[in-house]
């Protein structure tokens, strides 16, 4: 009887063992493919510009020094791929000191009350009939204002790093008018289009 | 630059609004002042005086900006609101004393908590906030009891309007030149209204305080300042010390009352008193300047 119980023990010790390996085993794996799909972006290789038309005369350019994100990129279900982003809008640079003051008051970013524009995808597809052409939707959020839009993203680029790591690089240009966020100072004087010129390289992380 | 739309819209129709409203309530407390009411403006033309402040501003608000999100986004949305909070606690001041009391420490600790959501979200940590909130709270608490106290201790009609005009005037300025011609924008509204009322005072009433404000008009008086305030220090670059110069400039109103600068006179006491308020004023537009690089190199783009 005593022997049994004992016995009974060990099996349930030995099961608890094999249970907690799989488990173990499972998440293991479903980390490392996590890891195997995951990009940080690499701010030193890539940029975000902006341009916007000045009294209907000129295009001036400007660009966000500040930002991070990350991508998780399934090559076998692009559907499961997704893109995270994050720009601060305080280290906004149009070459001008003064300029880059006002685009930092409650005019224009209000950088102090809204510190950063965030960008989350919510659906990725191809792009049909377009080789290394994505078709990104998601949420952008800008001046508290969350919108849903659909841009173009071409795939620039595969490829190795120094220390062997997989490199990719996007670029999307596409275009948001800045009184749907609520940005409607200055109409007269700044356009409402302002077009985005987005370029990432991406290492895996 | 403005435009001729945005000086119409910010600044002559909020005036026109503002100035119609006035002498509406004009009209109404002459004919109670000739069956002897003494109560004069704690009645509805008082309320009056208050709606043409309040009611000019939202009208300029809607004329520059149209209508705020609901609920607010931006720290200008608040603005928009505040003038109507500001009408409705005007419309209830007389009701009882304690009612109003309440109100206005509901007031101050509720919307700088509102107004500043995201500075206590990404900039102070949970003591940090509470500190500045209780700090914000009581500055605009004190700043209440001065502006009621400016009522009463301002001499005359026209100089109280006057006073107002300056502290909008200079609360204009100083944002153009450092932070935001959009809150700059917002103050010019109150410059517009206040050059109405003080011109209507000054040809209509100019010795008689009670035309130009109602006790009630303290809460949007209150309200709209310490909101283009906050805005200014918390979400556009104006410095601390701005801030400080302009909301103290009302503390010392009752340096006017002083015996020797009454012996000078009705007159120049009066110009003096006015003096002693404008100085503040005037040091604050001077940092401004100097900040702004105005008169540098880089002064356009």
């Amino acid at each position: 009887m005593k022997m049994d119980l004992g016995r009974n023990l060990w099996f349930s010790h030995i099961r608890f063992f094999v249970l907690a390996l799989l488990v173990i085993g499972f998440t293991g794996t479903a980390q490392v493919v996590d890891a195997a799909d995951a990009y940080e972006i690499d701010t030193a290789h890539s940029m975000i510009l902006f341009r916007a038309k000045h009294k209907g005369i000129s295009y001036n350019y400007g660009r966000f020094n500040e930002f991070s994100g990350k991508l998780s990129i399934d090559e076998t279900d692009i559907s499961k791929s997704a893109i995270e982003f994050e720009v601060k809008t305080a280290s906004v640079d149009t070459a001008n000191e003064k300029r880059d003051q006002h685009l930092r008051s409650p005019d224009f970013f209000s950088a102090k009350q809204f510190p950063v524009i965030t960008f989350k995808s919510t659906k990725v597809s191809m792009k049909e009939g377009k080789e290394n052409m994505l078709e990104v939707t998601g949420d952008i959020e800008l001046l508290g204002v969350k919108k849903s839009i659909t841009v173009d993203v071409e795939i620039t680029g595969k490829g190795k790093g120094k220390q062997g790591e997989s490199l990719i690089g996007f670029e999307s240009i596409f275009t948001i008018n800045r009184s749907e966020f609520g940005m409607t100072y200055g109409a007269g004087a700044v356009s409402d289009d302002i077009r985005l010129i987005v370029t990432i390289e991406a290492q895996q992380g | 630059m403005l435009t001729i739309k945005q000086l119409f819209l910010g600044l002559l129709l909020p005036a026109i609004v503002g100035g119609g409203i006035l002498l509406f309530a004009r009209s109404l407390s002459s004919k109670s002042d000739t069956i002897g009411d003494e109560k004069g403006h704690s009645g509805f033309s008082g309320w009056l005086i208050t709606a043409a402040l309040g009611v000019g501003y939202t009208v300029g608000y809607l004329g520059l900006e149209w209508l705020p999100a609901f609920p607010p986004k931006l720290g200008v949305h608040w603005l928009f609101y505040l003038a109507i909070i500001g009408l409705i606690v005007a419309g209830f001041w007389h009701f009882s004393l304690w009612g109003r009391l309440i109100a206005q420490v509901a007031l101050v600790l509720i919307i700088p908590r509102l107004l500043l959501t995201s500075t206590f979200k990404y900039t102070w940590g949970q003591t940090e906030g509470i500190i500045w909130w209780v700090c914000i709270a009581a500055a605009i608490f004190i700043f209440w009891y001065l502006v009621q106290q400016s009522f009463i201790v301002l001499p005359s009609g026209a100089s109280g309007p006057f006073v107002y005009f300056g502290l909008s005037g200079g609360t204009a300025l100083v944002l153009a030149l450092l932070g935001s011609l959009r809150l700059a924008q917002h103050a010019g509204i109150l410059v517009a209204l206040f050059a109405t009322n003080w011109i209507i005072v000054l040809v209509l009433h100019r010795n008689n305080k009670r035309f130009a404000f109602s006790s009630s008009t303290s809460a949007v008086i209150t309200l709209l300042f310490t909101g283009i305030w906050m805005n200014g220090y918390f979400f556009a670059e104006v410095p601390a010390v701005i801030v400080v110069l302009l909301a103290i400039s009302l503390l010392l109103a009752p340096i006017g009352r002083m015996e020797a600068i009454q012996r000078l006179g009705a007159r120049y006491s009066t110009i003096a008193q006015i003096a002693i308020i404008a100085l503040p004023v005037v040091i604050a537009i001077g940092i401004a300047i100097a900040r702004s690089g105005f008169f540098g190199e880089s002064s356009g783009y």
